[in-house]
């Protein structure tokens, strides 16, 4: 095939088909209108999937890895994230079409290797890893290595030296043959552990020590297509149509919105482009203490992981550093965090689920002989031991010592499954009814504290998964923490509502979109807030792939009057990379129309409105955090700005539904069933998107 | 290396740099990263085996050393040349060349055609890896630092500041 040159695409997408072993191209220009990651991948999937209705396990789901035209560039924090996308397999009540995504080197070195994607579909006769050097792809059966059984570390080791053959890394190698190049690179692997190979629903990829795709369980999705890992090296040039460019937008962000170690207005990580490199470390006895550096993803300005003396922890952040979170000690818990990340198991499931099963232990529910028969040993609890156990107990579907156990089988197929069979969902009195068991939206676990920020809420209700953005995130952690522990506000309620309000187009200046205050909670402000962050997210983070911890930039110290560079940076990073002529509203839009894809691709698996609700506790119990300090959000009070307290509050089931006819209103869509109308596909140019959802009697009216 | 081949070829390829950041995210600190920089050599051996003198002092730029590629044939005398691992000079095929092998080195960003800034590069302008840097982890200097082993290249540059941020400065 003649790959056309394009600027910030290799002009290729890699297709595998592992049933017949047989790889080919797709020419990335039939998709270039999708830009990227996200979108791309949508498209694609749409496209090849005939039946939209196939569980995550079947062959024919179609899993898409895909990067971003600014992936591998010198965009800050922009340069390299993977979207990954296919049927997962760990919501309930079925594995809807959803996405996942990780930083790291992965994309960028598909890219040098001349790849802008990689699609996979089918299912391998025995398992079998991919190794890319540039064009030469080749599809191994993993026993030559004896890779099938090793955890994620172990295997990305062993590919590391099979690519090198002979040769030493920290020299120039030359893994594609005398032809092919010469890098000092390590090759970027993906990975599954054990958890994936034994379809643990909670399993995710992981790529270098804690680079991990968490959520869907794509983890058990490969492990059922017997694909253990991807291998990518690449020696090619991605072209940039404006390389001058570049450098000064580079430069431009980094004199005027980057921290700077000369003038640091603040010393703690936050979850913004002004941040400090400081490790997002979240372990409860603190930072380690030891040696360590930042370790950022490739382009980023300033690293929010950690890599340490004494190589414990490398690069964990997040839910991943909350699991276990009692343990004995720093050390501990660092070392529990590895194991998930050895085993490749979701964090987040894992953090509220040990927590979850702690609960019931100590209520006398939960243990050896108990209402629910436990092999974990609770006297080891707070060592490693214990963690090992339960991780190995569901990485392995055993009793976490070799031996088997239903325990470990029912806790691989999700909390929440595992829960229901316990029988601990029934009744007035049910788990999921009182809140022990915190996994509000289909199934799956909490994240912030979602009835106080509703953005999040909505957002992961009207979707498919936790949305894990935190493009809103300041407006509660900064005020909290100024409580809290003094730290100082970035402005009063009104000046920060201003400045974020002023960037969110089309419905800027609209300032009670971010009222969180419970009179506020069901408004039409509230449902253009939810539409415009699915918006941003759907094409400025997931397809473009900015990074989520620390793009939009709203609101920065460094900025002139605190006005951050969102509305200004994306575009012109965008532009510069490829020579489009892209506005930052363009991409809302295009935003617009990838959030009408999926959303089409839900309701043709079979979502209707009715099914759009939150765990029962949602609508009884007041909200809360789990150390009961109170949470502080912008919103008005007697019609003036306030930083107000947010919990204690509940969703209300009767509001919620007029909630939901606003917002599936504004999104032109059925307000009696919230299926997607002709009116607005064709609108968006997705007349055959309507023609398939006609088809299958899922057509809105209107 | 992102801005290294930016401002020199125009596009991204981490294996046009100059400049080499090698990693391994299961080492430990502060062995989990090598920043491999041409050291610009009092006695460049690179310089002294070309056998074309394509490779040379350029007084035109504070005597930087500087390839000029209509003379370099490619031999790779100065990549075997070279003391260090790995070897600074790098040597790829070319398209303005027909595709021949021509040797790329560091120049202080002197031979810049992309390069942002209008005074441009070179000793006396400014480099693409120090200006992009955001942790100040690299800086130019004048003096000539000490040439046997790592001591003089492999410098501990965290001020204070670094301390406030959590990180021991050594």
């Amino acid at each position: 095939m003649e790959v056309e040159k394009m600027n910030g695409y290799t002009g290729k997408i890699l297709k595998l088909n592992l049933s017949n072993r047989k790889t080919t191209t797709i020419p990335t220009s039939k998709y270039e209108k999708w830009v990227g990651g996200h979108g791309m991948g949508s498209a694609i999937f749409f496209d090849l999937v005939k039946d939209k209705t196939i569980d995550g396990f079947d062959p024919a789901n179609v899993v898409t890895l895909m990067t971003s035209p600014l992936s591998g560039t010198l965009t800050p924090a922009g340069a390299a994230r993977t979207e990954i996308q296919g049927i997962g397999v760990q919501s309930i009540p079925i594995g809807w079409f959803t996405r996942s995504n990780f930083g790291g080197r992965f994309s960028s070195m598909l890219k040098y290797a001349g790849w802008d994607g990689i699609v996979i579909e089918g299912q391998a006769d025995e398992p079998v890893w991919l190794d890319i050097r540039n064009n030469t792809v080749t599809l191994r059966n993993c026993s030559n290595l004896s890779l099938w059984g090793t955890d994620t570390w172990e295997c990305q080791k062993k590919i590391w030296e099979y690519v090198a053959g002979n040769q030493m890394y920290g020299d120039w190698i030359e893994p594609a043959g005398k032809e092919g190049g010469q890098t000092t690179q390590r090759p970027a692997v993906l990975a599954i552990g054990p958890a994936g190979e034994n379809l643990s629903r909670m399993a995710c990829l992981i790529h270098d020590a804690s680079s991990g795709a968490g959520q869907g369980g794509f983890g058990a999705v490969w492990g059922s297509k017997r694909l253990k890992a991807i291998s990518v090296i690449g020696i090619g040039s991605i072209r940039v149509h404006n390389p001058k460019a570049l450098m000064q937008a580079r430069l431009w962000q980094k004199k005027n919105y980057a921290f700077r170690l000369d003038n640091l207005k603040r010393k703690f990580m936050s979850v913004d482009f002004q941040s400090p490199p400081v490790p997002g470390t979240l372990y409860r006895l603190g930072k380690p203490s030891v040696g360590k550096r930042p370790q950022a993803c490739i382009g980023c300005h300033s690293g929010c992981r950690g890599r340490y003396e004494d190589g414990i922890g490398n690069e964990a952040t997040c839910f991943a550093t909350l699991f276990y979170l009692f343990a004995n000690s720093l050390d501990i818990q660092r070392q529990a965090n590895d194991l998930l990340n050895r085993y490749g198991l979701n964090a987040a499931e894992m953090f509220w689920g040990e927590l979850y099963l702690s609960d019931l232990h100590r209520s006398g529910i939960l243990g050896p002989g108990r209402e629910v028969d436990c092999p974990l040993n609770f006297k080891n609890y707070g060592k490693l031991e214990f963690a090992e156990q339960l991780v190995k107990a569901i990485a392995y579907r055993n009793d976490g010592l070799g031996n088997n156990h239903p325990f470990g089988d029912d806790l691989a197929e999700g909390f929440v499954r595992a829960a229901e069979k316990w029988g601990r969902l029934n009744g007035a009195n049910g788990d999921l009814k009182t809140g022990l068991l915190m996994f509000p939206f289909w199934g799956l676990p909490r994240h912030k504290e979602a009835r106080s920020q509703l953005d999040w809420a909505y957002g992961t209700i009207l979707g498919d998964r936790d949305i894990n953005e935190h493009g809103f995130d300041q407006l509660r952690s900064n005020p909290t923490y100024n409580k809290r522990w003094g730290i100082p506000l970035y402005g009063s309620a009104k000046e920060v509502v201003r400045i974020y309000t002023d960037k969110m187009v089309p419905f800027q200046g609209d300032r009670q979109m971010l009222d969180f205050s419970t009179e506020n909670m069901y408004s039409e402000h509230i449902a253009k807030l939810v539409t415009w962050h699915r918006y941003y997210t759907r094409f400025w983070k997931q397809s473009v792939q900015f990074c989520d911890w620390r793009w939009p930039d709203f609101l920065n110290l460094y900025g002139p009057g605190k006005v951050g560079s969102t509305g200004i940076a994306e575009p012109k990073f965008l532009n510069a990379v490829t020579g489009k002529k892209f506005s930052f509203l363009d991409g809302i839009e295009l935003g617009r129309k990838i959030w009408n894809l999926d959303h089409a691709i839900w309701t043709l698996q079979g979502r209707h409105r009715d099914m759009v609700h939150f765990a029962d506790y949602y609508y009884t119990r007041p909200s809360s955090t789990p150390d009961g300090h109170p949470e502080y959000m912008p919103g008005r009070k007697n019609g003036k700005w306030r930083y107000i307290k947010t919990l204690g509050r509940h969703f209300d089931k009767n509001k919620f539904e007029e909630f939901k006819t606003r917002f599936y209103r504004l999104q032109g869509w059925d307000t009696s069933t919230g299926y997607p109308t002709r009116r607005t596909l064709e609108s968006l140019d997705l007349g055959y998107v309507a023609d398939e959802l006609k088809k299958n009697n899922r057509l809105g009216r209107g | 290396m992102l801005a290294c081949t930016l401002v020199h070829e125009g596009v991204e390829n981490p294996s046009l740099s100059r400049i080499q950041i090698i990693q391994n995210p299961f080492e430990s600190f502060p062995d989990d990263v090598t920043i491999e920089q041409c050291r610009q050599c009092v006695d460049p051996a690179c310089v002294s085996v070309c056998p074309t003198d394509a490779l040379r002092a350029n007084a035109g730029y504070g005597n930087v050393r500087m390839i000029d590629r209509t003379k370099c044939i490619g031999c790779g005398d100065c990549i075997e040349a070279c003391p260090y691992t790995p070897s600074r000079p790098v040597a790829v095929s070319d398209e303005k060349f027909n595709d021949d092998l021509k040797v790329r080195k560091c120049d202080l960003c002197a031979d810049t055609p992309y390069h942002w800034d209008d005074a441009g590069g070179g000793p006396e302008g400014k480099q693409a890896c120090v200006e992009v840097c955001p942790v100040d982890a690299i800086k130019f200097t004048t003096k000539i630092p000490v040439q046997e082993g790592d001591e003089g290249y492999k410098v501990n540059l965290r001020g204070t500041n670094w301390r406030r941020l959590g990180y021991p400065i050594g």
